[in-house]
């Protein structure tokens, strides 16, 4: 029954235990499991809940049996309850250590492409052998570790086309109190809304409805056609002022990843950007030409800015689809009441103009 | 009250700030909600923190009442009317957990009384605070799904758009077919969604000794309507609004007639019908005297001549 009489919080509790009973007991084993075998499960969801934690978003994902919605509003109402201690210095391509960086605008760039971590060109075949136990799976080899180590850093292909009157020169950049920059975690959204608000929204927006709108804007709803100029997943210091001393120092490393997407128009080429915790390129895509979208005169009403920002929060959209659950039969009654007085209306019209026929043919 | 006294309130709920919310948070949401009660009817953006509790379930009133709780505090949480609803239990758990505050389903008794979609049948007073639970704050969403343009329109007192549905529905209708959210003009300015409560509920309203506070927490906005504030529905002077008919319809739990009503489908194709405000009931059935209502036994509202068509 939808509603037990004073036994509202005991059917809580049974439908709760219900629901927990299909994933079992969490441990701690399990969440350290989660956690050491599936960094991009774990990249999805923190960046969605925009909180690195990977040890909480194991916990999280365990908790929730892997319900990806219910596990990513675990972890943003954590995150509201934390205070802001400091804030950490920007992170820069000389900063970051760079472990896959590829560009499709050119065959090679300043710097080189680099391939890293990817499943691109891999064939998607199940591996089946590891489901047989009659035979030890067959190990997945370890990368060859190369005679002399990578490059850490490399240029932005950007510099180059800014050098070369491709793109638009940076603005100069105005030093800016980190406090001042507006935050989307403690300010609502007004549109137009700030850039950082967008970077923000798009960082963490659902993984999901990024893709769906994004691909609308490929597939053909879209102004623009855009090239990816530059992708890159890398490791970043969070750098942040000792309180004391005031000497920067590491809080931790964490994975970022970011797009950069170019489209020409009239007067030469645009870029559309966005950056994420963890490495989630495919978002990212999405992401960074939505970005462009939203900048360019009279896009489709879905690719508008208005349009991207509000419906592609993960906690809001999952919150207020599955808030259709609850009851409503107060507003389905006051609707009720108003088809009925329209209905009766109608009865009553169809009856007069049937006595009127009765009446014509008497 | 010492500080002992309320950190101790706040010990089952160890490692969370007193009512959940940080101080930056309630001190943000106690300026928005002056400004909201100092502009009746004007939506007001507040940054919304995510709380444990899914957003689109109440997370806006939630905000609100745990901003205002106290130790000594009195809540009543109610969803459609009833205080036994799953969510509204769940709420109500919650905000007591969270804050230690009384908890009760006596309307009169309660000094914050969060609600979703129902204003309780007895008269609200001076001293209390009714929170609704909003889930779109912007009455001018099917004439301006933009929220940008809209508050612009808010702005330009624009409200020839509403004027307009409202005609429409008169020429196709010949009466107004809005069900619940039915907007209203508060203090002569901001058009207003009362939130998805019934027509019945919208002359509550009116002139009210309490103070009513709305809020959104997914869509991020608050507004409120002072005490003794007018708040009138928008009809046009010659074809009244009307509230949901209740004739006929007498509750089968206490006898009931001339209140807000749910239907209980019954197999045989009839219908049976029992109070929607289960505190107001369960008063009924004790035989304990309930205060005043906002409609009589007979169905007469209590401000003589609001309603230009009694239900």
């Amino acid at each position: 029954m939808y509603i037990a009489t004073k036994g509202g919080e005991a059917a809580i509790q049974q439908a709760e235990s219900l629901y927990h009973q299909l994933k079992g007991q969490v441990t701690l084993e399990t969440v350290r499991h989660i956690e050491a075998t599936m960094p991009y499960l774990l990249d999805r969801v923190m960046g969605e809940a925009s909180l690195y934690a990977p040890e909480l978003a194991a916990l999280a994902i365990a908790q929730t049996g892997g319900d990806l919605y219910e596990a990513v509003l675990l972890l943003r109402a954590f995150r509201s309850t934390q205070p802001r201690i400091a804030y950490a210095q920007p992170v820069t391509p000389e900063s970051m250590v760079t472990v896959r960086r590829i560009s499709a605008a050119f065959k090679d760039i300043p710097g080189g492409q680099v391939l890293g971590p990817t499943l691109d060109y891999s064939h998607r075949i199940l591996r089946l052998d590891i489901l047989d136990n009659r035979q030890a799976p067959a190990e997945e080899e370890p990368a060859e570790l190369p005679e002399t180590p990578a490059e850490a850093v490399y240029p932005l292909l950007a510099d180059w086309q800014r050098e070369n009157g491709l793109l638009e020169p940076l603005p100069a950049a105005n030093p800016v109190e980190p406090a001042d920059i507006p935050d989307v975690t403690r300010d609502p959204i007004m549109m137009p809304a700030p850039r950082a608000h967008r970077l923000q929204a798009l960082a963490r927006a659902d993984t999901g409805g990024v893709l769906a709108l994004g691909y609308s804007s490929m597939r053909g709803y879209g102004l623009i056609h855009p090239t990816v100029n530059e992708l890159r997943l890398a490791h970043a210091e969070v750098m942040v002022e000792h309180p004391v001393t005031g000497v920067p120092f590491s809080a931790g490393r964490v994975r970022v990843s970011q797009a950069e997407v170019v489209s020409k128009d009239a007067s030469g080429f645009k870029i559309g950007f966005a950056a994420t915790l963890g490495w989630n390129e495919m978002k990212l895509i999405a992401a960074s030409m939505l970005d462009l979208e939203m900048n360019s005169e009279n896009s489709h009403p879905a690719l508008s800015e208005d349009f991207v920002l509000y419906h592609t929060e993960p906690v809001e959209s999952s919150g207020f689809c599955i808030h259709f659950k609850l009851p409503h039969y107060v507003t389905f009654a006051s609707s009720m009441d108003a088809v009925r007085r329209v209905q009766a209306l109608y009865r009553g019209a169809k009856a007069t103009a049937t006595e009127a026929e009765e009446e014509l043919s008497s | 009250m010492s500080l002992k006294d309320l950190t101790a309130q706040a010990s089952a709920a160890q490692g969370y700030s007193y009512a959940y919310l940080d101080l930056f948070a309630k001190r943000e949401l106690r300026r928005r909600i002056l400004k909201a009660i100092a502009i009746p009817g004007c939506q007001i953006p507040y940054a919304s923190r995510e709380l444990p509790i899914a957003r689109g379930w109440g997370t806006g009133g939630l905000q609100v009442t745990l901003s205002l709780v106290g130790p000594e505090s009195v809540v009543k949480v109610i969803d459609q009317g009833a205080d036994d609803s799953v969510n509204a239990a769940n709420l109500r758990r919650f905000i007591a957990r969270m804050s230690g505050a009384e908890t009760t389903t006596d309307t009169l008794k309660a000094t914050i009384i969060q609600s979703r979609h129902r204003i309780p049948e007895e008269r609200l007073k001076e001293g209390q605070a009714l929170v609704l639970q909003v889930p779109d704050p912007e009455p001018l969403r099917s004439v301006e799904a933009n929220m940008a343009k809209a508050r612009e329109m808010h702005a330009d007192t624009d409200y020839g758009q509403m004027w307009l549905t409202l005609y429409e529905q008169l020429v196709r209708y010949k009466q107004y077919i809005q069900g619940a959210s039915y907007p209203v003009m508060v203090h002569k300015r901001y058009v207003m969604s009362p939130s998805p409560i019934p027509r019945w509920d919208n002359p509550a309203l009116h002139q009210a000794q309490h103070l009513t506070l709305l809020s959104a927490g997914r869509e991020k906005r608050l507004y409120a309507v002072p005490p003794y504030t007018n708040v009138y529905p928008l009809e046009f002077s010659d074809v009244p609004f009307e509230v949901e008919d209740q004739t006929g319809r007498v509750c089968v739990r206490t006898g009931a007639q001339n209140k807000f009503m749910n239907e209980l489908p019954q197999a045989d194709g009839s219908s049976l019908f029992e109070l929607s405000d289960t505190g107001y009931a369960d008063k009924l059935v004790a035989h304990d005297p309930p205060g005043a209502t906002y409609y009589d036994d007979q169905g007469n509202f209590y401000h003589d001549g609001y309603l230009k068509r009694q239900p």
